[in-house]
């Protein structure tokens, strides 16, 4: 434009006289409205440093930049329907985030389904309960039968949760609310998920078995170095000052038993790879995690509630080519004999004689 | 140019109605407002404390006027917050500075609450900060063999303490620390109280209890 | 000034004059284009404070406003974290609301154990608690006092709404009570209440290091080269602004702070040149005075952050951004799991923000595993402002006597 010998022409004060005035002023007003809209383009289309138009990074850009977009994301807390429905959800998650109180007689420990499953089961590869929902019913190995979601959650009290110290004595029978509303929960979450998938986040994730195995030792080394301050020295966890866990246990008897997958080292170095310490997933090494899973699953706990018989008959009926020190010697003991109720656990067990039977 | 009258006329028309707007109506606007209830005023320690920042040009490096959230990170620094025209009710004139090569004042004893800290930066701000730039001000204390009664000797690492003897501070030092320590303007705006809004909200919420306790 | 050499050198009767150019178009284009857009950014601004204006206005007319819901989300906001949401309480931890004998003796001794918290064992419902509640006398208005504990009473004893204690009552209760500290266990509630079942003795105070007489004179009066702790953490510990709070947060983590300050591992000067004049004995011994001394609160939400992002992350925490709830480890409520991660709640929240920013810088490294660093670098300067504001107006962490259990290991590290 500005080689426009008209241009050039209205410049002059003669021109501006004869009405070149107007059209200069034409002339000025586009080309401001057209540097504005260049500007606004530029800006649009991202081509501007950032610096240059202080823009700082907001929260929802980084939390798209750490989310995967085809991850399947569980809906809002505050989207739970006001309903009877409703109420169930939040029945179920209150027992999912406070089980030893919200299904109390059924938990023979000091742990919560969501020590494991994280972020009240929303976390992935902690074995988010939305991605599990859509994979139930289903067969599994581990009982040789079809599982409904109930009898998932049924293996998880009598395991994960050592429903045998309980002051019930056991997992919440067939058909009871708290399945119902364990199970609302999980709907719930999985809402607007395809069914009969793998979603990605599915479980722990896998971490390869390292090509020499695992060291026990090396695993103490780990665990204190990164698992004490949380867990305390000895692995039973830390409690608030009114008592309440805090860390939860890791073994003896007020953490998890012999029969629960998370005794199983390849399990534990999976959930330990992806989701420890807390807030740093994937700083410890393959070979750190399988050694520190190794260590802690190499402390005894509480009996493998499936144990008739002597502790290699188990072995044999259900730990058989398992990644597991059950029924193996370590450090001259030999692990599966379990721990026992600790002594205020026995005080509140309805039956104690009944639920420990003699080996 | 020959038509002086219209000229000066102008030429003052402009002058008294920048006076109306800049200076006679925030005056009108300000001398209105009574001071803060938690605001109370100097004692004469702290009032010849204040003469002491003054003459020694404190306000030259350090501001008295902190800002909104959202045009500086100034809660963070825990300057406090945002002051409103109301906390200069006794300062005359006030002390706002526009320098910010120290930080700001106008809540130090919130912060720094400690006449001693405060006697030992003064005397020697390297003795705590070894990266300070303030000046040190040796000349209000007194190098004495022993310190009698009622003097106020000050706290000094090994570094910067006398060999021999102990560094008492005068009383305008002791008249200063007055003053800073009386710096705290922490008690609840007044909910109306009079300041510039900023490009966005720049007053916290309502004071809880706690705050208004205090 | 025309060349010598110039054909067009002008004759000496010339009078040089300036031709009038014309302005180029760039440059009227760049005048136009900047106008505009220094129009919209007036109207931009305008609008924003107006909006501002507008929320503050509403913020003011909500809190005038106590509804009959408020008493829910109170509860929702204040209790629920330690006492669950359906007021069951925690296992062996944090007595129940439902079927409490406590609940039951009606909206004034609630009020009066909101406002003076307890400390010290309990029992109720056939179950006996440590007891550790914090005083939310500094958390909550009186009329959230009244709502809250008439919301409790109704919801958990069926108490009638007639038996509801106004906010005038709990001011009354607020002077009545202002000197008392907290409710030593069920033994003084029950002296209250007639109807408590038996309640288990108080223990023993064992002697506390506040008489020892050279920790108080470094508290009070500090040491030649050590100003005294009192002098800027306030008489009780309680601090301001950027000066920490100190009351109620576990000793070993006091220590081990005072330790690093020597150490250079935590960077502050001021704190290096105190903590140089302390021996490891003093430093230990300060812990324990801090951690047993139980201090209303003094610190409020001032740094305009958006409490119910900061109520998130703290409960919940973000985990798209990676960050698990402050409550996850620092304990329910903020209280605080010795000895690596201290109590949270009623600290400054100036300070927290400020930690939480040099965490993020690197200034400070003197966390296990470098948690923070990590948690504080994904927080925006929003979210940490948010989350510091929340937990700045969380009631004190209840200090525990000496005598009384917690889990604290008494490790110097």
């Amino acid at each position: 434009m500005t080689n426009d010998p008209r241009d050039r022409a209205s410049d002059t004060p003669r021109d501006a006289q004869s009405g070149g005035g107007t059209r200069k002023a034409i002339y000025a007003a586009g080309g401001g409205l057209a540097l504005i809209a260049l500007a606004t383009a530029a800006v649009q289309l991202d081509v501007v440093p950032r610096w240059l138009i202080g823009a700082g990074s907001s929260i929802e850009e980084t939390a798209a930049a750490t989310t995967p977009d085809d991850q399947f994301t569980p809906p809002a807390r505050d989207a739970i329907p006001d309903s009877p429905f409703g109420d169930a959800v939040r029945r179920g998650e209150a027992i999912f985030t406070n089980t030893a109180t919200n299904a109390g007689d059924h938990v023979g420990n000091g742990l919560s389904c969501s020590n494991c499953h994280l972020d009240g089961g929303r976390h992935p590869l902690s074995a988010p309960m939305w991605a599990a929902w859509v994979t139930y019913p289903k067969y599994r190995a581990k009982n040789d039968q079809i599982n409904t979601m109930e009898d998932r959650v049924m293996g998880c009290f009598t395991y994960s949760m050592n429903a045998q110290y309980s002051p019930a004595g056991g997992p919440p029978p067939h058909g009871d609310d708290i399945y119902r509303d364990l199970e609302s929960y999980f709907f719930w979450l999985a809402s607007k998920a395809p069914t009969n998938v793998s979603l990605d986040g599915i479980g722990f994730g896998k971490v390869p078995k390292p090509e020499g195995g695992y060291d026990l030792a090396r695993g103490a080394d780990v665990f204190a170095a990164n698992c004490a301050v949380c867990h305390g020295e000895d692995g039973q966890g830390q409690r608030d000052i009114n008592g309440d866990y805090t860390f939860p246990p890791l073994w003896g008897p007020d953490s998890y038993n012999w029969g629960a997958g998370m005794s199983r080292i390849d399990t534990a170095a999976a959930f330990i790879k992806n989701n420890m310490p807390l807030s740093q997933p994937g700083s410890l090494t393959d070979q750190e995690a399988w050694d520190v899973a190794a260590y802690l699953d190499s402390h005894e706990r509480p009996r493998d509630p499936r144990q008739t018989g002597t502790i290699e008959e188990n072995r044999l009926a259900n730990h058989d080519g398992d990644e597991i020190l059950y029924g193996q010697v370590v450090n001259g003991v030999l692990l599966g004999q379990g721990t026992g109720p600790s002594p205020a656990r026995a005080a509140t067990m309805a039956t104690p004689s009944a639920a420990e039977p003699q080996n | 140019m020959n038509r002086y009258l219209p000229l000066s006329i102008l030429a003052l028309a402009i002058l008294a109605f920048a006076t109306l707007m800049l200076v006679i109506a925030p005056g009108i606007q300000i001398n209105a407002r009574p001071a803060p209830e938690g605001l109370r005023p100097y004692t004469e320690a702290e009032a010849r404390g204040r003469e002491v920042y003054v003459s020694l040009g404190c306000l030259y490096c350090h501001s008295q006027q902190p800002r909104s959230g959202d045009q500086a990170p100034d809660g963070e620094r825990g300057w406090g917050r945002p002051s409103v025209a109301e906390d200069y009710a006794y300062d005359q004139p006030h002390q706002l500075g526009t320098m910010r090569t120290g930080p700001d004042l106008l809540n130090v004893s919130a912060r720094l609450p400690s006449e001693g800290w405060h006697l030992t930066h003064l005397y020697q701000p390297r003795a705590i900060f070894d990266w300070s730039i303030m000046p040190s001000y040796p000349y209000l204390f007194d190098h004495k063999d022993t310190a009698g009664p009622g003097d106020v000797v000050v706290a000094l690492p090994a570094a910067h303490a006398p060999a021999d003897g102990v560094i008492v501070a005068s009383q305008k030092a002791l008249d200063l620390t007055a003053y800073l320590v009386a710096l705290d303007r922490t008690y609840p705006a007044p909910t109306n109280g009079l300041r510039d809004h900023g490009y966005g909200s720049s007053e916290g919420p309502e004071p809880t209890p706690a705050e208004e306790a205090r | 000034m025309a060349h010598k050499s110039d054909p067009k050198r002008p004759a000496e009767i010339y009078e040089p004059y300036e031709e009038q150019a014309g302005v180029p178009l760039p440059v009227i284009w760049i005048a136009i284009a900047l106008a505009f857009w220094g129009v919209l950014m007036l109207y931009d601004t305008g609008d924003s404070v107006r909006v501002s204006l507008n929320d503050r206005a509403e913020d003011s007319e909500a809190l005038a406003n106590v509804t009959p819901d408020e008493g829910a989300s109170l509860f929702e906001a204040n209790c629920a974290t330690c006492h669950q949401p359906d007021g069951e309480g925690l296992r062996d931890a944090v007595p129940p609301l439902a079927g409490s004998e406590v609940v039951a003796a009606g909206p004034g001794i609630i009020a009066r154990i909101l406002l003076r918290g307890i400390d010290g064992p309990l029992t109720v419902a056939d179950a006996t608690y440590d007891g550790h509640m914090p005083s939310f006398a500094s958390a909550l208005s009186d009329a959230e006092i009244a709502r809250l504990a008439s919301y409790v009473t109704t919801r958990w004893a069926n108490g009638p709404d007639g038996a509801a204690s106004s906010a005038d009552d709990v001011t009354d209760l607020r002077g009545e009570v202002a000197d008392l500290g907290s409710f030593a266990g069920g033994m003084e509630l029950a002296r209250l209440i007639p109807s408590l079942p038996p309640q288990p003795p108080m223990p023993a105070p064992s002697a506390a290091p506040r008489d020892d007489a050279d920790v108080l004179q470094l508290v009070f009066a500090g040491r030649d080269e050590v100003w005294s702790c009192a002098s800027c953490h306030g008489d009780l510990g309680q601090g301001d602004e950027t000066t920490p709070r100190l009351a109620g947060l576990p000793a070993a983590y006091i220590t081990k702070q005072l330790h690093d300050f020597r150490e250079g591992t935590r960077v502050n000067e001021s704190m290096h040149l105190v903590a140089s004049g302390l021996t490891k004995g003093e430093m230990t011994a300060l812990g324990t005075y801090f951690a047993t001394l139980r201090v209303p609160s003094n610190a409020g939400a001032v740094l305009s952050g958006d409490l119910a992002r900061g109520e998130e992350l703290a409960l919940q925490g973000d985990w798209s951004i990676g960050v698990p709830a402050c409550f996850t480890c620092h304990g329910a409520s903020g209280f605080g799991v010795a000895p690596g991660f201290p109590g949270l709640a009623a600290q400054h929240a100036p300070y927290t923000a400020a930690q939480l920013a040099n965490w993020a810088g690197g200034e400070r490294h003197n966390d296990p595993l470098g948690l923070m660093a990590e948690i504080s670098g994904a927080l925006s300067t929003q979210d940490r402002r948010a989350v510091a504001d929340y937990l700045a107006t969380r009631p004190p962490v209840p200090a525990v006597a000496a005598t009384m259990t917690r889990m604290e290991t008494d490790d110097d590290q």
